[in-house]
């Protein structure tokens, strides 16, 4: 073979490739969206194109990829479910993905309706919901988290069913009176929602206190009974701190929460509700009661290492340190954080949780932050979205909870599907609080968020007065 | 003439080659096109998407844009996190640069020096930059924590209780325990580039300068360090910029904290964007440290350039 046929063979391989790049565009282009509405999607669909134009220039394979590609996708269609419809959820929780996945399976055989469940993992969730919302792409149904200023885009944009006339009709019967208030959006709320409930919760999330009975023991101490006021519990602490134990963390992400939850003490949920979205003043006793519970911790020596930790992990951190390493007497989680011990420390079993102590000055009783947990969402531009909104119903019935959250520790939504006397101790404390949650009606604001997780370390590194902190939670939320 | 005939026979083979000229031309424009596509979709229009974006408002999702005009750029500049943030990012730079730049240089010499396990060592010192900076931020994490980290436990079995510190969470270690882990994790790539440019220089010149009895600071002074001089300039470059630009090193060990104490730019600009849902800001914050990385590393280059003149 001359080398001038050679290279003619070269040119035609490389338009047999360039036009098995085209070829492969136009399946994958086909494969997307049909209905495009934005240019964002063209973009998109530009973007596929590019890549596997580029995928096929490289990679001589690429004609050959697609038809199996195809070839794939039909011997898929040979599985179809009897019924035909096939719902995806996005779901943003792996500890719950296997409990998903088999109701899934329990709802295909009772149903025919086929839900695939494609998690996405907490860290990646938001960015995997964002593009699927740009690229007008997104999922049947998804993870309603309980952070509204994650989720209140995606409800404003119209990607979330209005669920209050089903809720209306009779399915509320599945939630508790204070899970309906919190999951209301009201109406003049900061985020400019239509009055309505965007998101149906599965799981109720509180906030109590780990406590470790042998550290407490060390320090002569007995956590049978947990301190019932705060300046009891300080006090331990102290002794906690004198026998060379580490006595108290809270990760820097959950001190805004851990604020919030104690000025319960001094503030109603209106008042907190209305301090959020900027009617009430941050500069006021109550917050600065709040704060100063931080002070008091700090100069008591309360506070392990005299610092919090911080980074994108800090909670697993301080996780880490209560029930792998085990030298912290005390540590301020979520009930989700029992699901972890049970994961990484499944031998460990004697520590329990306990409500937050109350203040010694407080005047109201003190209600635990979280409320709601994760859930989902409907996107009413799916499919089939009222398919859809017959597998969430099933999913918040109490047989379905139940079998959820026997597989997952977490506290189910529904009262029917808690059975208080199968309890650990472990988790009394958090679902002692379970009715004792606050209905906060306003989002804290995610700038006023990062001005208290700042503040709060800089009261803790005692860079800043209490009142300083209180003046740039006031900046932030005029920001 | 003598030259007709050759100037006769030239001709029909000039006429002949162009043609063949243009389609080698058009081939290799064909084969740069998908590249040219790839950086025109991926880079330049999201370059361009990016500095209208800051003229815009937008929470992320909605296809709602208003242009706001300067409005973002006004807030950007009463910012002052964003703006302490940037001291954070000269200090991330200058340590990366010198320091990092430094043990590079020195690992690169040693390594070349060697006569047995180079292969080794080549391997070794480039392993770090091959993690993921989120293990590496999880391991350091780990190395550094106050109780049971590997440093401070160290230090206290060998008697120096007084230097245990809590590494990442005090406000006087954290930066230069981040700028550790930086150096640590980007000093391969350096490291690489430097022995690379060492291999290159003529062993003859060394062995030229023993002969006229050149001690060996001389050696570096007059031979090594001029010769490297190409290389210098792009790891430096390259080490600035980087360090500048540290973002995951910084979000997975501290988030900026204690305080704001390890705040940067690019970590004031996620959290602009995907916290706060204010993408325009964002995108002025980025445009605005965008123009001051081309400056600096205009400017880097001309100090290069005219040291090496």
């Amino acid at each position: 073979m001359s080398e001038e046929t050679a290279k003619r063979l070269n040119r035609r391989r490389f338009i047999a490739l360039t036009g098995g790049a085209l070829t492969a565009a136009a399946i994958l282009a086909a494969c997307g969206d049909n209905t495009p509405t934005s240019g964002t999607v063209a973009t998109t669909a530009a973007t596929n194109a590019t890549t596997a134009a580029s995928a096929a220039t490289t990679a001589a394979g690429a004609a050959t990829t697609a038809a199996t590609t195809a070839a794939s996708a039909t011997t898929a269609a040979a599985n179809v479910a009897p019924n035909g419809i096939k719902l995806v959820l996005l779901n943003q929780s792996r500890g719950q993905a296997a409990a998903l996945e088999a109701l899934a399976k329990t709802y295909l055989a009772q149903t025919g309706v086929e839900v695939t469940i494609n998690t996405a993992g907490p860290t990646d969730y938001l960015q995997k919901l964002q593009a699927s919302s740009q690229s007008g792409d997104m999922p049947d149904m998804y993870s309603a988290l309980a952070k509204y200023n994650d989720m209140a885009p995606y409800y404003k944009a119209g990607w979330a069913m209005n669920l209050q006339p089903e809720m209306d009709k009779g399915w509320s019967k599945n939630f508790s009176s204070s899970v309906l208030k919190q999951i209301t959006w009201k109406e003049g709320n900061p985020q400019g929602l239509q009055p309505g409930i965007y998101g149906a919760p599965w799981e109720i999330n509180t906030y109590a206190v780990l406590g470790n009975p042998t550290i407490f023991k060390k320090a002569g101490l007995d956590l049978s009974t947990p301190p019932a006021t705060m300046p009891e519990f300080i006090d331990q602490l102290k002794k906690i701190n004198n026998s060379k134990s580490a006595p108290f963390l809270l990760a820097s992400s959950n001190t805004a929460l851990f604020i919030q939850h104690y000025v319960s003490n001094f503030l109603t949920d209106d008042e907190i509700s209305q301090t959020f979205g900027g009617k009430l003043p941050w500069k006021s006793d109550a917050w600065r009661n709040a704060l100063q519970l931080i002070v008091d911790l700090r100069d008591a020596g309360a506070i392990a290492n005299n610092a919090l930790p911080t980074g994108s992990s800090d909670n697993a951190t301080g996780e880490k340190e209560f029930f792998n390493v085990q030298d912290l007497a005390t540590y301020y989680d979520s009930a989700v954080s029992i699901s972890v011990a049970k994961t990484t420390a499944p031998d460990f079993t004697t520590f329990i949780s306990f409500p937050l102590p109350k203040a010694g000055n407080g005047k109201l009783e003190p209600r635990s932050v979280g409320g709601f947990g994760r859930g989902m969402a409907i996107n009413p531009k799916g499919k089939h979205p009222d398919e859809a909104l017959k597998f969430i119903k099933w999913m918040t019935d109490p047989a379905q909870e139940k079998q959820m959250f026997d597989t997952v520790p977490l506290l189910p939504a529904n009262p029917n599907a808690l059975d208080t006397s199968k309890l650990s101790p472990q988790v009394t404390g958090f679902s002692s609080l379970v009715d004792k949650t606050q209905v906060i009606s306003n989002p804290l604001k995610a700038q006023v968020n990062e001005a208290m997780q700042k503040g709060i370390q800089s009261l803790v590194l005692k860079e800043k007065s209490v009142d300083q902190v209180l003046d740039d939670l006031e900046a932030a939320q005029r920001s | 003439m003598a030259s007709t005939p050759i100037a006769g026979k030239a001709k029909p083979r000039s006429f002949a080659s162009k043609p063949r000229h243009r389609r080698r031309g058009l081939e290799a424009y064909l084969f740069l096109l998908p590249a040219l596509v790839l950086i025109g979709v991926f880079t330049l229009i999201p370059f361009v998407q990016g500095i209208v974006l800051s003229f815009q408002s937008w929470d992320g999702v909605s296809t709602d844009t208003p242009f706001v005009g300067l409005d973002n750029y006004l807030r950007v500049f009463q910012d002052n996190i964003f703006w302490s943030s940037m001291l954070n990012a000269v200090i991330f730079g200058a340590v990366g640069l010198v320091i990092g730049g430094a043990v590079s240089l020195g690992m690169a010499m040693a390594v070349n020096k060697a006569k047995r396990f180079s292969a080794f060592f080549r391997t070794v010192y480039y392993v770090p930059g091959v993690f993921s900076v989120v293990v590496v931020g999880m391991m350091f994490s780990w190395l550094l924590d106050p109780r049971i980290g590997i440093l401070n436990r160290f230090l206290g079995a060998i008697g120096l209780d007084a230097l245990q510190h809590n590494w990442l969470n005090e406000p006087d270690t954290a930066v230069w325990a981040v700028a550790a882990v930086f150096v640590w994790y980007h000093w391969g790539f350096g490291f690489l580039l430097f022995l690379a440019g060492l291999q290159d220089i003529p062993k003859e010149y060394y062995e030229a300068a023993e002969l006229d009895g050149a001690s060996p600071w001389a050696r570096f002074r007059y031979i090594t360090w001029p010769d490297l001089a190409p290389v210098t300039t792009i790891v430096s470059i390259l080490t600035l910029l980087g360090g500048l630009k540290i973002f995951g090193t910084v979000l997975v060990l501290t988030n900026g904290g204690p305080g704001y104490h390890t705040e940067v730019p690019t970590l004031r600009i996620y959290k602009e964007a995907f916290q706060f849902h204010r993408y325009g800001s964002a995108a002025a914050m980025s445009v605005i440290f965008g123009l001051g990385l081309v400056a600096l590393s205009l400017f880097q280059l001309w100090i290069s350039r005219r040291s090496n003149a």
